[in-house]
């Protein structure tokens, strides 16, 4: 089945006066029509940069660099985001690409009602009132939530209560993918719990794509199919959900999912040391200094993604083939 | 799936309109409350801070009549004189009583601010009420327009941050911003008044003509009034264009704006229902601050254009130590500031829904 998403050596960085950081580089990712697919990695390590390109919300002084993004939506339509004229990806926007931004406890505008702010973008779109309201209380009842709420302004609403009004809102059109980005992130571990079991239950129900942006490896456990973890702006490893739990390859993975924290509660050896800024990435393997494994090359070479098996792709010389490397 | 607390506590935030429009009465009735003590305390502290200026109005007054009548009066003709005057204006008691009864007189009696020395014995309520309609036309229209002006501009150049075109617009708002009123006015009247000669730059009509409702006086009035009110608003119409740009940047950078672009919103709704909408709340409250701080600037520019408004009445009556016509200047001057800025903030909660949590 050809990916629903193809993204393609998306490169973008923060500008300063003289010259533009890279903060994610050169990142191939493929996304599956109907799945989860995870992104994980620490704070910081570039993945709501990620998904704002995808998205080309981008603000200054954040800018792309390169890249491409191939949605293919009704069977034989394909647009590429990255290079579509603003006009045309506001027709494809809430439709067929809903986002779900950072810090969705502002995502909402203080002094407009919900109804006013779930319905807008359907009324342009050319849906009645009737019907634009309809579909509001539709996907309201997604999130568990009642049709009064319609009435109340955001600072009436519990955190909880605002996280699942941006959802509904962005699954009110039946979009064909979601980007949620770090969405339970501000939540007690109850109410996120119930947010990723309802939008588990949206993918089913809508049969929506969606990727999922979090630090939290419990998350990804929790609601993905597939993960990609990223580490200083790349992706390091690509694999499913029970691949990558059951045998992480990367070092960084083993990190990650070592660092998790268990039932019992004491913390398992986890990541030493910060993951660099990208003003500092550094150079060879941006993973090196940190690496427990890390060796000779590591230090020079970046090491390129290689596939190892169906559906899986790593990034670490440990999986170099002997015969590939010329050093 | 899942039953949940957050959906039962939707339900109290339906209740919470009714009480919402509850806080709403209470927030303009403690509103009120601070409006009638700032009145207050701005007539109390303006009574005794005149009281303090060096300089007797009875020696003034007594030689302005020595020199109007052009002989000298023996001592005991003056001091009759003086302690004439001292009982007509109150003045023949200890400070505190005559706080007493200033207040008692202007609250009971019908707001009787006693009679003024500047054009005695004409009562300083009539003397206020003639004047201020020139104040408060002048002020009142060019700070609205300064704002409405200065709040689209500031909105445009906000949304457009990085045009060249917006950047020349920053530069020189700032600049006329940081220029005293004075010298704005100054240069019209040097410029556009005396040297070009495009419009009137002094008096508040042409001297040959009476108050009527002529077309002929009706221009006049209007085309004297140009120049002053235009000095009051490139200051202050400069300074809300560049609040607003501040505050459309800043809202600019707001998730629910990243939000509402992620909707697919037309950017025209996107810039009215989000930006906007919003900047405008913390720009309205401005307007509040603003009308307090740039009355003292149209007192100089009716100085400067010789227009028989509150200002000149307060300088003619600052040479004569009248406190009782400065007194009843800064009162009714505090009054009109006041009631602007309580209609401001009472317009508030209709723009702001969180006002009702808040205060
Ligand atoms: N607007 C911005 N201004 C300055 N630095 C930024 C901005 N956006 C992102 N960065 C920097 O880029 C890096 C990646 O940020 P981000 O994409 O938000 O990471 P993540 O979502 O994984 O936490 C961080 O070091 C962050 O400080
Ligand atoms: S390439 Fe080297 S440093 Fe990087 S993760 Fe693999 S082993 Fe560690
Ligand atoms: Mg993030």
């Amino acid at each position: 089945m050809p990916a629903l998403l193809e993204i393609c050596g998306l490169t973008a960085g923060l500008q300063s006066r003289r010259a533009i950081t890279p903060v994610v580089s050169n990142v191939d990712l493929d996304v599956q029509p109907g799945e989860i697919l995870g992104v994980v990695g620490e704070s910081g390590c570039g993945k709501s940069t990620l998904a704002a390109a995808i998205m080309r919300l981008l603000v200054t002084p954040q800018v792309l660099q390169s890249g491409s993004a191939t949605l293919r939506i009704d069977d034989d339509k394909a647009y590429d985001l990255l290079n579509l004229s603003e006009n045309d990806l506001r027709q494809l926007r809430w439709r067929h690409l809903s986002y779900i931004p950072q810090g969705s406890m502002n995502s909402l505008n203080p002094v407009l009602r919900v109804e006013r702010q779930m319905t807008d973008a359907l009324l342009q779109r050319g849906l009645s009132k009737k019907e634009a309201s309809d579909r509001a209380i539709a996907a309201l009842e997604l999130v568990s939530l009642e049709a009064r709420l319609l009435d109340s302004y955001p600072h009436e609403l519990s955190g909880g209560m605002r996280q699942r009004v941006i959802i509904a809102a962005a699954v009110s059109m039946h979009p064909t993918l979601i980007v949620a980005d770090e969405i339970t992130t501000a939540l007690d571990v109850v109410t996120q719990r119930q947010i990723l079991q309802e939008l588990a239950a949206i993918r089913d129900e809508l049969g929506a794509t969606i990727i999922i942006i979090t630090h939290d490896m419990g998350v990804v456990a929790q609601i993905a199919d597939r993960v990609a973890v990223m580490y200083a702006g790349e992706i390091v490893e690509v694999g499913s959900v029970s691949d990558i739990f059951q045998q992480p390859l990367h070092p960084y993975s083993q990190g990650l999912i070592a660092s998790i924290p268990r039932e019992s509660g004491q913390r398992v050896e986890g990541l030493p040391g910060e993951a660099p800024s990208p003003w500092n990435y550094p150079a060879g393997c941006r993973f090196h200094p940190r690496c427990p494994k890390v060796f000779g090359r590591c230090r020079e070479h970046a090491p390129a993604s290689q596939p190892q098996g169906p559906d899986r792709w790593v990034a670490c010389h440990l999986y170099d083939q002997e015969t590939a490397s010329d050093d | 799936m899942t039953a949940n607390s957050d959906a039962t506590a939707g339900n109290s935030a339906a209740d919470g309109q009714a009480a919402g429009r509850r806080e709403v009465f209470q927030y303009a009735l403690r509103r009120f409350g601070v409006y009638l003590f700032t009145l207050w305390a701005a007539i109390t502290v303006a009574f005794f801070i005149f009281r303090l200026v060096p300089g007797d109005p009875m020696n003034i007054l007594l030689g302005n009549l020595t020199r109007a009548e052009g002989r000298q009066r023996d001592a005991a003709a003056e001091e009759a004189i003086i302690a004439r005057y001292r009982q007509i204006f109150g003045m023949d008691e200890p400070l505190p009583l005559q706080y007493v009864n200033y207040l008692r007189k202007a609250v009971l009696g019908g707001l009787d601010l006693g009679p003024s020395f500047v054009e005695y014995p004409a009562q300083t309520k009539d003397l206020v009420f003639r004047r201020m309609p020139w104040t408060l036309g002048i002020f009142t229209t060019s700070v609205l327009l300064a704002w409405l002006v200065g709040t689209g501009l500031g909105a445009l150049i906000g949304w457009l941050q990085r045009s060249r075109l917006s950047q020349l617009a920053v530069v020189i708002s700032t600049l006329l911003q940081i220029t005293p009123v004075y010298l704005v006015a100054l240069g019209l009247i040097i410029y556009i008044g005396y040297t070009w000669r495009i419009l009137p730059a002094g008096g508040p009509y042409a001297r040959h003509l009476q108050p009527e409702w002529t077309w002929e006086f009706i221009s006049s009035l209007l085309t004297h009034a140009i120049l002053p009110m235009l000095s009051n608003m490139i200051v202050i119409g400069a300074g809300f264009t560049l609040g607003m740009r501040a505050l459309m940047i800043s809202v600019l950078g707001e998730d629910y704006l990243t939000f509402a672009r992620a909707k697919g919103l037309s950017p025209f709704t996107v810039l009215k229902d989000y930006a906007f909408r919003n900047a405008l709340i913390p720009q309205v409250t401005a307007l509040a601050i603003i009308v307090g701080a740039t009355l003292n600037g149209t007192f100089i520019i009716e100085v400067l254009f010789q227009l028989p408004g509150l200002g000149t009445l307060f300088v003619q009556a600052m040479g004569l130590r009248d406190f009782n016509t400065m007194q009843a200047v800064v009162l009714f001057s505090i009054f009109a500031v006041l009631t602007l800025t309580l209609i401001v903030d009472l317009a508030l909660p209709l723009l702001d829904p969180r006002i009702r949590r808040t205060a």
